[in-house]
């Protein structure tokens, strides 16, 4: 059997690097580097990436950080065809913002129904509580579409990316990720 | 609208069959044009990642219905080289059986060709291919007359942790064949088991079309046209032969592409879809559609998984997307669940990557708990995977709904579901997965709570006449002799294996019949 010692990591290659304009200039960054320098949203408003962010740490730790606004926006910006969004190919119609944007309202709609305030101020429990419930399509007078399901699956999985996707993810977690090719121009 | 000089084939899809029809074609000295929807793909350039891999999948538009909808854009690719690009290149084949359902067991349909007469289309593809394996070990199921080119892949302890599991539940396994080099082959290097072959292999070492029938077919004269999006087939006045086809380029233009001959090679669901769609006075139902059967007998396969997490490192960011062992022990008896009809396919061992793979190996977990699974599963998760056989029944089906998509072109409204002969036989798997990952004591067990739908076949089924199918043994249409199908649209049944060896070996069959008989059929 093969050994790989775990600790080997091709380091400063940006795997999930995308194409964010800063100053005018198209520029590779990852979706936490474009928020961390603020890299102005194209499709997203703040309010929207502000809620955004909050259900995605929600969903996986670090997903704020590690830019799930930043990477949900530029994405939609792009061609749908292009677009590394898992609802592409999941029978999803562009523009998929109106993905994004349905599922952030219904969301706050539902937590204002049940709470008087939105899902940023519940608190850590009620936040919980509210996923949990949405993850197996038990809120009861959820209007979509999208099925609360599939806002569950969907924001998690980008959620996921970010967090996990990229080569500083894995290498966060401990595991080579052991490319053959990282991105040095946008596809 | 702007007319195209006329070819000898046109051929819509540049994927595994596509490619196939097309090599073969232009060997023969044909003028080959194949319109692809995706973009031309250049395989040095794929991306490592999950993320990225997104983009060389279908984006599909359809109206789903059903129990079970297909996941489609899992399944189907996008550009040049088709869902291969970024398919798992397992490789087993359709066991003898498979070709004689409805004679053996008055259930289902049966293939109008065996597995002997298939037999040697499949050791040509796997030269073509490379294909790494033991034949000798596969030959205690069905006979291989070849053995493949290349020896099995190196294995790892995600896989090798279950093999004293598998022998003492009295289950055999062999190598599992694969797409993937173990050796260096026709010049191209062997795996590097970085584990990353569903994302693209940016070395060649994946034996998808880009590195052999497509890349041999362009050598030989033929012309790919990417973001091509056909949307009819075109037939003569009195409606006998069709004269080629009617498509979109990536500018949104129209053209009209004349051919002697057309192959529609564009997956299960758009091949019924512009047959459908190319309907005329000849031809009110849809071309070769008298009998009312294009669209009818979709499948999946029900795959899943049970899940192990172990203490110890098995090494899962490690190997190949394709599985390192298979069974097909007790394969051969369809009756063998109690509630259910239908064979079963074991496997295990694959690498597993942090996002897809490991984090949606528990889509229940979020927040802390997901956080914290991560961490463990990185080094401990692997798996049991087995897929379940579904019978052909015609209620499953591709029809065209009342949308229309931005060419004006209907939408496919795509109904399928599991009937109680494959909830059974998918049972049985579980049950036989489970039993197999118990006894090799992991920390935690788990498993899927419903059936998957992965490969996406039938459609337009081959059959022995016009009463009971779309195309004869070679995908050329009964109504037709100018136009052929191809791809897993074609299978009757489906067994339970992963399909991409059969409808290549059922495409080289078809491909060589059209080149020899390219001067009776040519309009």
């Amino acid at each position: 059997m093969e050994t790989i010692e775990r600790r080997t990591f091709v380091r400063g290659a940006a795997v999930g690097a995308l194409a964010f304009t800063v100053g005018g200039v198209e520029t590779l960054l990852l979706p936490s580097e474009a928020r961390a320098q603020k890299v102005p949203l194209k499709v997203l408003t703040a309010d929207e990436a502000r809620r955004l962010e909050t259900i995605g740490e929600a969903l996986v730790p670090g997903a704020r950080e590690a830019g799930i606004a930043h990477f949900v926006d530029q994405q939609c910006s792009v061609p749908p065809h292009e677009a590394l969004l898992s609802i592409r190919i999941a029978n999803v119609r562009p523009p998929f913002v109106n993905f994004y944007r349905a599922a952030l309202n219904e969301i706050d709609r539902q937590c204002n129904a049940r709470h008087a305030k939105p899902f940023a101020g519940l608190s850590a429990d009620e936040q919980r509580t509210f996923i949990a419930t949405m993850r197996v399509g038990k809120h009861p007078d959820w209007k979509g579409p999208p099925a609360q399901q599939a806002v569950y699956g969907h924001l998690r999985s980008n959620a996921v990316d970010v967090v996990y996707g990229t080569m500083e993810g894995a290498e966060r977690l401990g595991v080579p990720y052991m490319a053959l090719v990282a991105p040095t121009a946008r596809w | 609208m702007a007319t195209q000089e006329k070819v000898d084939v046109a051929i819509v899809g540049a994927g595994p069959s596509g490619s196939i029809f097309a090599d073969v074609l232009a060997r023969a000295g044909k003028k080959v044009v194949i319109l692809e929807f995706g973009p031309d793909w250049d395989y040095t350039k794929f991306v490592s990642s999950e993320i990225w891999s997104k983009r060389l999948k279908h984006a599909p538009r359809f109206q789903l219905a059903g129990k079970n909808n297909p996941g489609h854009g899992s399944n189907a690719g996008w550009g040049t080289g088709g869902a291969m690009i970024h398919f798992f290149a397992n490789w087993p084949r359709l066991h003898p059986d498979d070709f004689r359902v409805k004679s053996k067991y008055g259930k289902g349909l049966d293939w109008p060709i065996s597995y002997d007469e298939l037999s040697p289309y499949y050791d040509r593809i796997a030269e073509d291919v490379g294909i790494s394996g033991d034949a000798a070990a596969e030959r205690r199921w069905y006979p291989i007359a070849k053995d493949y080119p290349m020896p099995p892949l190196k294995t790892f302890r995600n896989g090798s942790i279950f093999l004293d599991a598998f022998k003492a539940h009295g289950i055999p396994l062999a190598p599992m064949p694969v797409a993937i080099n173990s050796t260096e082959y026709k010049g191209r290097p062997a795996c590097t088991n970085c584990g990353w072959c569903h994302a693209g292999c940016a070395i060649g070492a994946h034996g998808t079309p880009l590195v052999s029938h497509l890349r041999d077919a362009r050598q030989r004269g033929a012309e790919v046209r990417p973001f091509s999006y056909v949307t009819r087939v075109l037939t003569n006045a009195s409606g006998d032969r069709v004269t080629g086809v009617e498509y979109y380029d990536g500018k949104r233009e129209q053209h009209v592409q004349p051919a002697a001959t057309v192959v529609l090679a564009a997956f299960s669901v758009e091949i019924p879809r512009i047959l459908l769609n190319s309907a005329t006075d000849k031809h009110p139902k849809g071309l070769s559609n008298r009998n009312g059967l294009v669209g009818k007998y979709l499948m999946c396969h029900s795959n899943a998984g049970v899940w192990a997490l172990f203490d110890e490192d098995v090494q899962n960011h490690m190997g190949t997307a394709a599985n390192q062992f298979m069974s097909y022990e007790h394969y051969d008896n369809k009756r063998r669940s109690k509630n259910g009809f239908g064979s079963i396919f074991l496997r295990t061992g694959s690498a597993l990557k942090p996002n897809v793979g490991i984090a949606g190996s528990r889509p229940d977990l979020f927040g802390q708990p997901l956080a914290e699974y991560m961490k463990r599963a990185v080094r401990g998760l692997t798996r049991v995977s087995f897929s379940g056989e579904q019978m052909p029944i015609p209620e499953n089906r591709v029809e065209l709904s009342g949308d229309k998509d931005e060419f004006g072109m209907p939408i496919p409204r795509v109904i399928h579901g599991y009937d109680q002969d494959a909830i059974g036989s998918w049972q049985q798997g579980r049950e036989d997965a489970y039993a197999i990952v118990r006894a090799a004591k992991p920390r935690e067990v788990w498993g899927a709570g419903a059936p998957g739908t992965s490969h996406l076949l039938g459609g337009t089924i081959m059959g022995t006449d016009a009463s009971n199918s779309v195309t004869n043994s070679y995908g050329q249409t009964h109504e037709l002799a100018n136009l052929y199908l191809a791809g897993g649209g074609l299978f009757p049944t489906e067994g339970a294996v992963n399909p991409t060896n059969t409808l290549m070996a059922v495409s080289l069959r078809g491909a060589e019949h059209m080149a020899k008989n390219f001067g009776a059929i040519a309009s």
